[in-house]
This record gives C-alpha cells, sequence and structure tokens, in this order.
C-alpha cells in the first residue's frame, strides 16, 4: 500500500479530474438526444440523473472508506481473494479499455466529421496518440495535475454560449412538463451516461490526501458537471426551436455558427479545436484507469509500457475497421449496461456484502 | 593475424605508460630536501613554469626549497611575505615559520599527491631540510578579470555587478548580500582531470534538506574529465535530457542568485565559469527579470504579462497564420481575408515555406549578430532588416503579412528574459509550424497539448516544474502574472520546498503617527 503515498493529489486535482471525465463528447449531442427523448423539458432528467449519479458517487466512496489506502481491486482481493481481485481487473481494465477507445475513436470521428474532413482517421489518431502517451504513462500525479490546468485553460468556452442567448426565446421552455413525466424519466437513461466517469474515484481514492474530504469533492465535481450540463442545454433549448434541435447532430456545436467577433468567424471551429482539450481529460485518466488494472493484473510495477501497446491496439483496429458514427453509437450502447452495473449497481451490491461481512467479522470477534 | 596482436599489445602499453605516471603518488615526503626535489623534477617533467627555489633560511641555517607555477602565483605574496622574512629576517628567539611568513593560511602537509594538487592550484610548497613535512603557502594569484556589468541579463536599475571567473570571488558577491550565518556552503571538487571546484550554497535553515541532498548527489555521481562551465554542469545533473526546457537557472547576476537562496533555492558557483547555477527552478522564474523587483509592482505585472503574451505568441502566431491561411481561411472575416488575400497575391508558395523561408532568415541573422563584433553586427542589421526584408517583398517571394507575423515573433521571443528559455521557445515554433501546416488547428491544439503534456510531468531537482500553474497552488499566484507589492507576500514559494515558508515579515507600518 505505500506505492500509493507518493503519488497524493489535492482535493481540487480530485474534483477536477472526475468534474473532466464526465464532461466530454456527450455533451456535444447530449441536447439532441434529450430533445428526442423528453422535449424541451430534457433538462429536469440532467437534474434527476445528477442526483442518481451523486448517490452512487456516495456510496463508491463510502465503500472505499472500507479500505481507505487500496484501490477498488485491493478492496475486491482483500474481501473475495486473490482470484476474484484479477477477475476484477480484467473487468474494470476491459471496461475502461473500451470506454475509452469508443470516446477516443468518437473525438477523432469528430475532427474529422468538423474540421479536417479529408484526414484520414488513422493519421488523426496517430496525432492524438502522441500527447496521450506522453500523459498517461506517467502517475496519476501528472494526469492530475494535467486535468486541473485544462479546466482552467478551457473554462472561458462557456461564455461563448451566452452570446447565442441574444436571440433566446425562453418561451421554448415552457410549458414545464408540458407531456408529462413519462418522457422526462425515460431521458434519465440518457443523462445517467452523461455522468458516467465517476467511476474512476474507484481508483483515485487511495491518492487523494484529505480522505474525509472525498464525499464532498465529489459533490463539487458533479454540481460543476450538472451545471456545465444545464448552461448548454438551456441554452440550445432556449435557441433553436424545440422542432429544430433534432435535426442538427451536434447542437452544442451548431449553435456557435452565430457567434461572430470583428476578427473572427465561424468561431465552432477554434471552439471546437479546442475542445479536444476537454475531451482529453475524459480520455487520458480513463485510459490510465485501463493501464492501472492492467498493470495489476499482469503484478506489473511500471504500466507505460501497457499504455504503448493500447495505443498501438486502438490503431490496429481503426485502420482495418472504418468507423462510423453509427458503429460508435452502437458500440456504446454495448457499453451502456456495463457502465450502469459497474458505476450504479456494482457499488450498491459491494457496500451491502462489505457492511454484512464487516458485521459478522465484527461479531465472530466479539 | 599476429600483427594484430603485437599491434594490440602496443597499444595496450602505451595506454599503460600516461595512466601509471597519472597516478598521484601516495607516498610521504623524504627528510632530504634532495630527494624531494628530485621528487618534484620527477612529477613535473615538462614543466617549464614551474618555479624551485633553492635558499637557505637564515634563522635556522638549513637549506630549503620553495616550488610554485610562477603563473598562477602572486609574484609579491611571494616575494614580499615567503623570500623575504625567510631569506634575510632573523629573530632573537626561535621563532617558527608561522610568525615568519606573513600569510594567512599556512599547512603543513606530508603526502605528495596533496603537494601536488597544492602547486597545481598556484599555492607555494616550502621544503626544508630535516624536516619530514611541507608547507603550503596561500599564494594563489592569476590573471583575473575585473567585476563588469551584467551582458544578458542586464538591468536597469538592479546592481551593475555581475559574476566573475574566479569561484572564491563569486562566493564573496553572494556572500555580500547574505550576511548570515545560515548561508552554508558545501564545497566538492568534480573531474578527473579538471578537478574543478563546487560549492553549493544554501540556507540551512531554509533550503530543503531533501533536495539539496538530491543536488549532492547527483553531481557526485558524476564521472567525467572535466566540465568546463556551469552550463556544462548543468546539463549532466538536469531532470530530463529530453526536454526542450531549461531546468536550471543559469545567472550572471549576484542579486538575483542571493534573492533565490533568500527564497530556499540553492545556488551552484562553479569555479572558473562565469554563471551560477539555481535550482529547483520553476517555469515561471525563467519570466522573472531582477528589474521587476526594483520598478513598481503595477508596472512589474505588465511587463509579466507581456512575458507571458509574448511566450505564446512566438511558439503560435506563425502556426496560427499558418493554420488560418492554409486550412481556416474562414474564421476570419472577409475584409481581412481580402486584404490578407491581396499581399498573399505574387506569393506562389504555400504558407508554410514562406514562413519558413522567413524564420530561417531571421534565425541566421540573429545568430550572426550574436557571433559577430558590434561593428559588423549592424551591418547584418541593415542586411537583414532592408535587403532581406523589404526585396523579398517585393520580389514575390513572400508576403507582407507574413513579413510583420514573422517580426513580432521575433520580437516576442527577445521579450523573455532570459537566455535559455527564449532559445527553446524560438526552437518550438518550428514543430508547431510543421503540425500547423499538416493539420490546421487540430495539429496546434495537439502541439500545446503536447507541450503541456510535457510540461505537467516535467521536474526540477525532483519538485514540479510546472508550479504553480500545474500544480496549482494559488497562494503562489502572488509572483506569478501579477507581481503582488513586497509587502503582502509573506511566504517562500512552495515549489521551492523550503522548510520554513514563512518569511521574516517586514510589518507594515502601524497607521497613526506614520503618517
Amino acid at each position: 500500500m505505500v506505492k500509493h503515498n507518493k503519488n497524493q493529489i489535492t482535493l481540487m486535482q480530485y474534483i477536477f479530474l472526475i468534474h473532466g471525465v464526465q464532461v466530454g463528447v456527450g455533451l456535444l449531442t447530449l441536447p439532441r438526444e434529450l430533445a428526442e427523448i423528453a422535449g424541451t423539458d430534457g433538462w429536469i432528467s440532467i437534474i434527476i440523473g445528477y442526483f442518481l449519479s451523486t448517490v452512487a458517487g456516495l456510496l463508491i466512496i463510502q465503500v472505499m472508506k472500507k479500505h481507505p489506502n487500496g484501490t477498488i481491486l485491493d478492496l475486491i482481493t482483500h474481501y473475495f481473494g486473490k482470484w476474484v481481485g484479477k477477475i476484477a481487473a480484467l473487468v474494470f481494465g476491459l471496461y475502461f479499455a473500451f470506454l475509452a477507445s469508443i470516446i477516443f475513436i468518437r473525438e477523432c470521428l469528430f475532427i474529422q466529421f468538423w474540421i479536417l474532413p479529408q484526414t484520414d482517421m488513422f493519421i488523426l489518431m496517430l496525432l492524438l496518440s502522441i500527447p496521450t502517451y506522453l500523459i498517461v504513462r506517467n502517475n496519476i500525479k501528472v494526469i492530475a495535475r494535467y486535468s486541473q490546468l485544462v479546466f482552467f485553460m478551457t473554462t472561458w468556452m462557456i461564455f461563448f454560449y451566452f452570446s447565442p442567448l441574444k436571440e433566446a426565446h425562453w418561451l421554448h421552455l415552457l410549458p414545464v412538463v408540458k407531456e408529462g413525466w413519462i418522457p422526462i424519466f425515460t431521458a434519465v437513461k440518457v443523462t445517467i451516461f452523461s455522468f458516467i466517469g465517476f467511476e474512476i474515484a474507484f481508483f483515485l481514492y487511495p491518492s487523494l490526501q484529505k480522505k474525509q474530504k472525498a464525499s464532498a469533492g465529489f459533490i463539487i465535481a458533479n454540481t460543476l458537471t450538472l451545471l456545465i450540463l444545464l448552461t448548454i442545454t438551456i441554452v440550445i433549448f432556449a435557441f433553436f426551436s424545440p422542432d429544430e434541435i433534432t435535426q442538427f447532430k451536434e447542437p452544442t456545436i451548431s449553435v456557435l455558427k452565430i457567434v461572430e467577433f470583428k476578427f473572427l468567424e465561424r468561431v465552432e471551429i477554434v471552439f471546437l479545436s479546442f475542445y479536444i482539450f476537454v475531451i482529453s481529460t475524459t480520455v487520458l485518466p480513463l485510459m490510465y484507469s485501463t493501464v492501472f488494472c492492467l498493470s495489476q493484473l499482469f503484478g506489473a510495477q511500471n504500466h507505460s509500457k501497457f499504455v504503448g501497446w493500447y495505443l498501438l491496439l486502438n490503431l490496429v483496429y481503426i485502420m482495418f475497421i472504418t468507423q462510423t458514427f453509427d458503429r460508435n453509437d452502437q458500440l456504446s450502447k454495448l457499453v451502456q449496461p456495463i457502465s450502469l452495473f459497474l458505476a450504479y449497481a456494482f457499488p450498491i451490491c459491494l457496500l451491502i456484502y462489505v457492511s454484512i461481512h464487516d458485521r459478522i467479522k465484527g461479531r465472530a470477534n466479539l | 593475424m599476429p600483427f594484430f596482436r603485437r599491434y594490440k599489445k602496443e597499444k595496450k602499453n602505451q595506454l599503460s605508460i600516461p595512466k601509471q605516471q597519472n597516478m598521484p603518488s601516495q607516498n610521504l615526503i623524504s627528510s632530504e630536501i634532495v630527494e624531494n626535489i628530485a621528487e618534484i623534477q620527477d612529477i613535473f617533467s615538462d614543466t617549464p613554469d614551474l618555479v624551485v627555489k633553492n635558499f637557505v633560511i637564515k634563522q635556522i641555517n638549513r637549506p630549503a626549497t620553495l616550488v610554485y607555477l610562477s603563473g598562477l602565483t602572486d609574484k609579491n605574496a611571494i616575494n614580499n611575505d615567503v623570500l623575504k622574512p625567510l631569506l634575510f629576517e632573523v629573530d632573537k628567539e626561535n621563532a617558527d615559520l608561522e610568525v615568519k611568513v606573513a600569510l594567512g593560511q599556512i599547512k603543513e602537509t606530508n603526502t605528495w599527491k596533496n603537494i601536488e594538487d597544492a602547486i597545481l592550484q598556484g599555492n607555494s610548497v616550502l621544503f626544508i631540510d630535516g624536516r619530514t613535512v611541507a608547507y603550503q603557502f596561500d599564494t594563489q594569484g592569476w590573471p583575473q578579470r575585473g567585476i563588469e556589468d551584467t551582458s544578458i541579463e542586464s538591468s536597469l536599475r538592479g546592481a551593475h555587478e555581475g559574476f566573475t571567473e574566479t569561484g572564491s570571488s563569486n562566493i564573496a558577491l553572494i556572500r555580500r548580500h547574505i550576511p548570515s550565518r545560515e548561508l552554508k556552503i558545501k564545497e566538492m571538487t568534480i573531474g578527473e582531470r579538471g578537478k574543478i571546484k563546487i560549492s553549493i550554497m544554501y540556507l540551512a535553515d531554509v533550503a530543503n534538506p531533501e533536495v539539496l541532498q538530491e543536488l549532492v548527489n547527483r553531481i557526485n555521481k558524476l564521472k567525467v574529465d572535466f566540465i568546463i562551465n556551469t552550463a556544462a554542469l548543468a546539463e549532466y545533473i538536469e531532470d530530463n535530457p529530453y526536454s526542450p526546457f531549461p531546468q536550471l537557472f543559469l545567472t550572471e547576476r549576484p542579486d538575483f542568485a542571493a534573492s533565490e537562496i533568500f527564497q530556499g533555492r540553492i545556488a551552484v558557483v562553479v569555479d572558473r565559469s562565469p554563471n551560477v547555477l539555481i535550482g529547483p527552478v520553476t517555469f515561471e522564474t525563467f519570466f522573472k527579470s531582477m528589474d521587476d523587483y526594483s520598478v513598481r509592482w503595477m508596472a512589474a505585472s505588465f511587463l509579466r504579462f507581456m512575458r507571458y503574451f509574448g511566450f505564446f505568441a512566438a511558439i503560435f502566431l506563425p502556426a496560427t497564420y499558418i493554420a488560418v491561411i492554409s486550412f481556416h481561411f474562414e474564421i476570419i472575416p472577409l475584409k481581412l481575408l481580402l486584404s490578407v488575400g491581396a499581399s498573399r497575391e505574387k506569393v506562389p508558395f504555400p504558407p508554410f515555406i514562406e514562413a519558413i523561408i522567413m524564420e530561417i532568415t531571421l534565425e541566421m541573422l540573429r545568430e550572426a549578430g550574436v557571433r559577430l563584433p558590434a561593428k559588423i553586427g549592424q551591418t547584418v542589421g541593415i542586411v537583414g532588416g532592408i535587403v532581406i526584408g523589404q526585396a523579398a517583398v517585393q520580389a514575390g517571394i513572400v508576403s507582407n503579412i507574413m513579413v510583420i507575423v514573422v517580426a513580432l515573433t521575433a520580437i516576442a521571443s527577445f521579450i523573455i528574459p532570459n537566455y535559455d528559455m527564449g532559445s527553446a521557445i524560438r526552437m518550438l515554433r518550428f514543430p508547431m509550424m510543421i503540425a500547423a501546416s499538416l493539420f490546421g488547428f487540430v495539429g496546434l491544439t495537439v502541439g500545446l497539448m503536447t507541450l503541456i503534456a510535457h510540461f505537467v510531468a516535467l521536474e526540477s531537482l525532483g519538485t514540479p516544474y510546472g508550479s504553480p500553474i500545474a500544480p496549482l497552488r494559488f497562494t503562489d499566484w502572488k509572483d506569478l502574472f501579477i507581481r503582488f507589492p513586497m509587502w503582502s507576500t509573506v511566504k517562500r514559494p512552495e515549489s521551492t520546498r523550503a522548510i520554513q515558508r514563512k518569511k521574516a515579515n517586514p510589518k507594515l507600518p502601524e497607521g497613526e503617527e506614520n503618517w
């Protein structure tokens, strides 16, 4: 357990790591997906999703408190034995690997679609792999620093979204709950995935310096995510007419088309180029978790060579299989139930088991 | 084959002979002065600047020999303080040598190794017949430069003295700023042949012992023939040799070195080199100049902003121009686009080639100006500015806008107060230009991301290089972009890892009668 002592992250870094993982490619399409299901009431679903994810996140932290100096893998090994621990490492590793790959590929797809339509996906991914490799091969401390820096580098981008408000029609949002609660609850199944990513708290918890503030930090991170999702969704709902939104693939980018400065037009291209940073804070911690799990699985001290292999695998995959948004959507549909299980159901089960186990053991000791 | 073997053997022999000669003799000196002189002649064969002066000490009436290297010693000291009293003066009482020789430092030694080192460092050594000890006199004195104004870290209002090539006087220059007994100096010698004296200076109650130990270990690990100057030492001991950024600070200003020691950092004085090494440093240190602390804080903050702006402009301005012109011309408004188009109308090259031509020209001009004497340097400026700038535009090789971009970039890179950081920045813009010409804004973003990836992982002597930006430490921002008034910064920066964070706080005047 000594291995985590050197790589400690501050509370602020912990907040921005979790927040960074949550906000990424999903935000670009979220308003459309919400509007398709729940119309302009979709923002209520975001709030419901927020509460659900907060509860799940707090449960994760409660679980981790039972074994504060190790990651979830150490905890599982502690309670279930070595082999279950290995299986958990494999499951988590594969899950994070798929999640990271899907987002990574999606990032390339967006870049190709919006900015560089004639560039080969393979080249784009190769390009993005360079900084990715440079960061992920380091320890969690460096990734935390990166997420923190990028958060402060990119927060100004939210101000772009205030300028479409000049032409907003707030009537679009009214009446609230116009089609009943059923569509809103249906849309929660979309929003719940906007908050996905907080399960890296399983791996961050042991590195956190002030563990007593883990819950507060998690709530802050989640709230930050909520605020950003809400701001952008509401701006878009108010700006586009309710039927129009669904016609845009990425309304989050399209809405910026009307932003113009004296010296700069087509802000969305600059915006999206810079948005790569925001997406990278999703991909990098997920990749780190992947290679961390793998190195635990194989009992390797150093995870840096796994990063290279993982990126190479991605490149090979993208070279031989043509990527489209549809395929990517299908893949993410496949991963969604696993996310749901690992991030929401798994902590509950684990918490119940661990509590009962501890109580029985406590009684036995009496 | 036999031929080869013989050749090999010969080579081996050749190699082994000088090795033996270089082995410092551990033997003790003899009491017979004749033997000692023979030994000295043997050690220093083919050394015409060696002076072996035989004489008789009048006081005790015994033959003695004084040995020294003529170029490395102070002739006055030898003649007046050593030879004169020994040759001519007789006291009634049986006074010993220490009393007679009017010099501060007299050491007794008896091994040949010590004697050899002493002579080579400019001491003079006295052998007396019948004694098994020799006496070392501190008579060092060699041609040296006076203290002059600093050349690359010049300052308007700061002190106008710079380090010289003599380690001991550099130490003195720093010590004058820090008259404290907590200022400790660790001395070590490195270089198998060069034998360079290195003095590590720090405040014992402030500097972090771990960092100090790390530095000492790294210097101790060096197995080299010699290091020619401080920059070479820095290259040997820096954390990441593959980084474009300098990770240790080289300064020629005693006041800067002293102020960094006050902050809890460690200074390394290398003898024979007019620069002092400071570590651990952070990225922002390279954007500070001593003048920031000698002007009012608002003006200083303004300059700081300009420097950081210059940093980004120098790296990204040409790259952005290339990206916009070759990929995203739709993002600039029509009027601007038209004027850019008009100026690029005659140019047959893609923007990247155009930019590379101008940038390379400019870099060559700069380098030519640096190495040339000032009088010819002016000519270079004229050739560069008028002939290349204007003629290239008129000939239609480059566009007017490109010239403006390149000129702005050059100015922006010269605003960085540190030479090493300035060179790093000038170098970095080429990969950025390539990335921008291949991928437009995406290339720029990935370039910046790679830079940040490197930046957040880099360390200097084991402390994060990016502090206080990444890891974020808001308390240290008081001396980052805005230089807050001096009285408001009461803590040393966290990046120094000082064990005493709080500075002795010169309390604010307590109001009331202090109108």
